[in-house]
């Protein structure tokens, strides 16, 4: 962990160039990962790391720059192993054959069962000797974190000294993300070394020894020890100077939205009424939240919550009822629930308007609404008829809480909305919903991590992991450690 | 894979059909033969009206009759024969999808020992187990049809003939070409053009006869192999006033192309005895069962009728060979 | 309350919005038009290239009388194929518009010798295009059945009742003014078939460009989900768009058959497969959200040039499937190549 430069590095990235078209990537960036330590690598939405992790793991060519493995410069690609928030197992091969699959054909492709299994076997004992039960299972019957290990056990079995992990507590509860850390200071602790992507600071504090940090391409923090450097250091670097006062409230100026409602919320014994101007967050597992949000935004065809507007019972028929009743909705899940991958930037913006409205025309207006909006948020975007995925996935985020600024929604419903997000954007997002509530909306989101939920909320319904209410907390009452209690799961 | 599905609903309605023919022939009591029209498919008129030649002599006959479409499948086909044997056909009259599909029908047939009788289409050669064979002759036709339409190009003050052709992978359509090219090797005639369909429409000839016209504008006659390549020709020449100017003869024989000789648009038309064939198979099947002496090869020709006689008592009778009543005038 | 969003240092800020208007035009510009259009122009290039290597064994291509020929010949599938890429965008298939096309020209055929007026039996052949085109809707939607299953029914059915309703019979149609649908000038001076394929294309291309219906054909082709959350009436779009394919598919229909003045139960057998591929020439991806009326349009002239290059130069006509094939590879591969530049 020292940070005199050793003859012991995994990993020796140096000076690595790419563009893309007319943008640099990277430039000159350096990545070092010594062996055995867990290194984490920072950055915000498009700093390069997607980029950097594709090139260090041989599926991308660089333009410029060396690459050095245990001192080699032509190393096996099995030595550094990626695993994927999309995880890569075969549902119906067993747990061995999954481990085993990328080599377990001998020369006339033939399969030695018996041979596959102790392979499989010793490279699940290096990570967790309990596992070696689960060999003879198909994959679909793992959960979430089990997963997670089998794939590194795959890695491990084809030789990886070095596993590149992306975001891998993302679903994970708080007692699967800590016997995954386990796992991980087992394998350093045989000169495995770990590469860490997350946007979780804690997390980060945790289990991560060193970190590397990119920004716009550049490494501004070049293998730092964790326990050298502040969190306002980390955040400033990621962001450039100036950026981190945006983390300011800057509600004052906002004007009333016109006609704020109070919202009633109404389950088994708890029930609720939200001032204009309240947020509220969910936290818990997905069952819980998805129930409230779907009776919000009137996507459930029976809502397991009553609500109520301005006291009066209120039903949501329909997406569109609940649109044209002033509820505005952003989901995490962009790929699926938000964008419209296909149509230009204009009509992502414009698309809410023209329901909430009820147009049957494409105006002329909506190309200046959708310049102001992108103003207003500090969207960069080369044309407003390029197509989203021209933008990185924070920006692609902004986009979809854009799309509703304009309507001034009553309520604004926010799924997750930080969800693979960059901590700089994250906070830009807290900014927005502070300012939407200042302005007099009632603001419902569910987030998983606990700790933005404090800095936002003035209500939390809190879920357990089978979606049933487990509390409501209020004010002061909104902890991260009190959260974590009632709903079991890592914040 | 839109053909297999094709083919799948079609087997579905082939089977509900067969299932209804099975009641109605069951009502019908045991005395009475039962004969099995099998085509190769019923979508083109003229299998359509061999069937149709074949029903009303199976009436006049006293035999019951079911019908079948293989729906240009050799497995379909040989199925149906096996569902009109299950069901008690007595006899087979067949149009087989092609002449190489035929061996392993004949040696079925031979075992049940049921007659049958090819109509359009003859079995491969050097099978000798069915009854009989009716057939047109389709490479004399050819030659017959190429002589008159070499003729209509010369009286036209041209040499040059374009031909609107079935698709020559078909049997039938070599033998034609074959023919029509020996003709005009005689007749001092040059086939400038050849173009073949394939989806059988008129609209298809249209596109084809406007582009053989604008290809070779010199061209003073053309040769049709089929009902709708002359039904496209004569469309052509009226939108370029060019009817009579440029002479068109076709096989076959529809109502339409009938009136397109009555009103002089078109010059000449080789019949093929659609309607003929079914019922002398009929009367083939008929004699075998019954034990009256048959005829083994009964290649019928294709007679001509042109725009001049088309009114006579013999062209008409000719036509009625061909088609039924319910497809139109003659 | 929008000020206060700015979530930056006022410089950057300022630095950021310069950088967004700038780099978009003013909407409407020449530059824009040329950018939205590239593929298409392109496609346009590519059918004068194919002719000129055709005129080098045949002169006649550019003939008026060839092109006019053309035209015609293409009018019929150029109205299709704008009903079938409404479908396509929206992530659908029709295979049904054949079939359609063939029971709507026999059902109009039959009007007709039953002695109706021409413009009675056209309405008679729409309604027949609205009702299979109700029906793609309704299972499409309401039992959410996909759409290659349903359409191959209706496929399926639609062709086996072109037979049934006249018995396999093709009818010739007889009325002396039925032509003008086709050949009349409504317009002076503009032969109907044209006018019917440029009104066609334009008001297509403009109400997807144009109507929020529009935008929204393409929003329910892109992301059916973030579709619906966003309260767009996805099952009424989706039925929509088969409505206007079965009423497009008939009327193309009636053109073809004004021109042939013969309606025969198998003219449509093949238009859907050529309906389908104009529309992947033209740009359509058959995963859905993208597609222009105009592409598709060229794309339908392009696949009638070839068949006609073809014919004129006297290629064996068994090798025109190969040709056509390898003609939408290519525009297949080039609108990637635009893609990916782009």
């Amino acid at each position: 962990m020292s940070r005199s430069a050793s003859t012991t590095f995994v990993l020796e990235a140096t000076d690595i160039e790419k563009t893309f078209g007319a943008t640099n990537v990277l430039q000159k960036a350096r990545l070092r990962v010594a062996r055995g330590e867990i290194h984490a690598l920072l950055g915000g939405n498009g700093a390069g790391k997607s980029t950097l992790i594709r090139i260090v793991s041989g599926s991308l060519h660089r333009d410029a720059g060396a690459i050095q493995v245990s001192g080699q410069s032509n190393y096996d690609a099995g030595a550094i192993a990626v695993v994927f928030q999309e995880l890569a197992l075969l549902p119906d091969l067993t747990v061995a054959e999954n481990i085993c699959l990328p080599h377990r054909r001998d020369a006339f492709g033939r399969v030695d069962a018996r041979h596959m299994r102790a392979q499989a076997a010793r490279a699940l004992a290096v990570i967790d000797p309990a596992l070696i039960a689960l060999l003879a299972l198909p994959a679909s019957r793992l959960d979430l974190h089990q997963r997670q290990l089998v794939e590194i056990a795959r890695a491990l079995s084809s030789g990886a000294q070095l596993i590149l992990l992306d975001e891998p507590t993302a679903n994970l509860t708080f007692a699967d993300s800590e016997r995954l850390f386990t796992a991980l200071r087992r394998l350093t602790q045989q000169g495995i070394s770990i590469l860490l992507v997350s946007h979780r600071m804690s997390e980060i504090r945790t289990v991560a020894d060193v970190c590397t940090i990119l920004r716009d391409g550049k490494s501004v923090v070049d293998r730092r020890p964790l326990a050298e450097i502040s969190d306002e250091e980390i955040v400033r670097a990621m962001m450039g100077e100036g950026r981190e006062k945006a983390t300011a409230p800057a509600g004052a100026a906002a004007p009333a939205t016109s006609g704020g409602v109070t919202l009633g919320l109404a389950k088994d014994r708890l029930a609720l009424t939200l001032a204009p101007g309240s947020v509220l967050g969910l936290a818990g597992a997905p069952e819980g939240p998805a129930g409230v949000i779907a009776a919000l935004i009137g996507s459930a065809s029976h809502p397991a919550w009553s609500i109520t507007v301005n006291g009066e019972p209120r039903r949501f028929r329909s997406p569109a009822d609940a649109i044209r009743s002033g509820v505005g909705y952003v989901s995490g899940d962009r790929a699926e629930k938000g964008v419209l991958a296909t149509l230009p930037i204009v009509d992502n913006l414009a698309a809410a308007g023209r329901v909430a409205r009820k147009r049957w025309l494409v105006s002329s207006g909506e190309v200046q609404d959708a310049l102001g909006a992108l103003k207003r948020l500090a969207i960069k975007a080369n044309s407003l008829y390029a197509l989203p995925q021209t933008l990185s996935g924070g920006t692609q985020q902004k986009l979809l809480i854009a799309r509703w600024l304009d309507l001034a929604p009553k309520i604004l419903v926010l799924e997750e909305p930080t969800r693979g997000v960059d901590i700089g954007t994250k906070r830009e997002i807290y900014n927005i919903i502070g300012v939407v509530a200042a302005a007099g909306s009632i603001v419902v989101w569910w987030s998983t991590e606990f700790s933005e939920l404090a800095q936002t909320c003035d209500h939390v319904i809190a879920f357990d992991l089978h979606g049933a209410i487990s509390g409501l907390l209020k004010q002061d009452e909104i902890t991260e450690v009190a959260m974590t209690r009632a709903t079991g799961m890592a914040a | 894979m839109i053909s297999y599905l094709k083919r799948g609903v079609c087997l579905a309605a082939t089977a509900l059909c067969v299932s209804a023919l099975a009641l109605g022939a069951a009502k019908a009591g045991d005395k009475k033969y039962t004969v099995a029209v099998i085509m190769p498919s019923l979508d083109i008129s003229y299998w359509q009206w061999v069937a149709y030649g074949a029903k009303t002599k199976a009436a006049a006959l006293g035999m019951n009759y079911m019908e079948l479409d293989s729906h240009n499948s050799p497995t379909e086909q040989m199925s149906n024969i096996k569902t009109a044997i299950t069901k008690g056909a007595n006899a087979i009259v067949i149009g087989p999808v092609s002449s190489t599909s035929t061996p392993p029908v004949l040696r079925f047939l031979k075992e049940q020992k049921v007659p049958i009788a090819f109509t359009g289409i003859g079995p491969q050669p050097g099978q000798t187990d069915y009854t009989s064979s009716v057939t047109a002759n389709n490479e004399e036709s050819g030659k017959a049809e190429g002589k008159f339409v070499c003729q209509l190009a010369k009286e036209r003050g041209g040499a040059k003939v374009g031909m609107l052709s079935l698709p020559q992978d078909r049997e039938n359509a070599q033998k034609y070409l074959r023919g029509a090219q020996a003709a005009f090797k005689e007749g001092g005639c040059d086939l400038v053009q050849i173009l073949q369909t394939k989806g059988l429409t008129v609209r298809e000839a249209v596109d084809e006869a406007n582009d053989l016209l604008t290809a070779h504008p010199d061209i003073t006659a053309i040769y049709g192999m089929y009902d709708e390549a002359a039904t496209g020709a004569a469309k052509v020449l009226q939108t370029r006033n060019l009817v009579g100017k440029i002479g068109v003869v076709t096989a076959d024989g529809s109502p339409t192309t009938v009136k397109l000789l009555r009103d002089g648009v078109i010059q000449g038309l080789f019949l093929q005895e659609a309607g003929g064939q079914g019922i002398e198979a009929t009367q083939q099947v008929y004699n075998a069962l019954t034990g009256k002496p048959t005829v083994k090869e009964m290649p019928l020709t294709e007679p001509l009728v042109t725009a001049k006689d088309v009114g006579s008592p013999e062209a008409q009778a000719k036509l009625k060979r061909v088609y039924p009543p319910s497809a139109g005038q003659y | 309350m929008m000020e206060a969003l700015t979530v930056r240092g006022p410089e950057k800020n300022m630095a950021a919005s310069e950088e967004t208007s700038a780099a978009i035009p003013r909407s409407g510009s020449a530059s824009r038009l040329l950018a939205t259009y590239r593929s298409e122009i392109a496609l346009a290039v590519a059918i004068l290239l194919i002719m000129g290597v055709v005129s080098f064994w045949s002169p006649q291509v550019f003939s008026y009388g060839n092109i006019a020929n053309v035209a015609q010949s293409a009018a019929p599938l150029v109205i299709m194929a704008l009903g079938v890429l409404l479908v396509i965008i929206t992530s659908g298939i029709d295979l049904s518009v054949g079939s359609t096309f063939s029971l709507s020209g026999m059902v109009a055929g039959l009007a007709m010798s039953a002695g109706a007026a021409w413009p009675l039996a056209c309405v008679a052949g729409l309604a027949v295009g609205i009702a299979v085109g109700a029906i793609n809707g309704l299972l499409v939607t309401l039992l959410g059945l996909a759409p290659f299953v349903v359409t191959l029914i209706t496929y399926a059915v639609g062709a086996s009742l072109a037979f049934v309703i006249t018995d396999g019979h093709s009818i010739a149609l007889l009325d002396p003014t039925f032509y003008l649908l086709n050949g009349g000038q409504l317009i002076p001076g503009v032969t109907n078939y044209v006018m019917f394929c440029l009104l066609g294309t334009i008001a297509i291309e403009l109400g997807l460009r144009k109507l929020v219906m529009g935008r929204w054909v393409y929003a329910v082709g892109s992301n059916d989900k973030a579709s619906r959350l966003l309260g767009i009436p996805v099952n009424g779009i989706r039925a929509g768009v088969y409505v206007i394919a079965g009423l497009l598919a008939a009327f193309s229909s009636m053109l073809s058959l004004s021109y042939i003045s013969n309606s025969e139960a198998t003219s449509g057998a093949n238009m859907m497969l050529q309906a389908i591929a104009a529309c992947v020439i033209g740009g359509a991806s058959l995963f859905g959200g993208t597609g222009s009326a105009v592409g598709a349009a060229l794309g339908a002239i392009m696949i009638t040039v070839i068949q006609n290059g073809v014919n004129l130069i006297g290629i064996n006509s068994f090798w025109q499937g190969s040709v056509t094939g390898l003609v939408i590879l290519v525009a297949v591969l080039i609108d990637r190549l635009a893609k990916v530049r782009a």
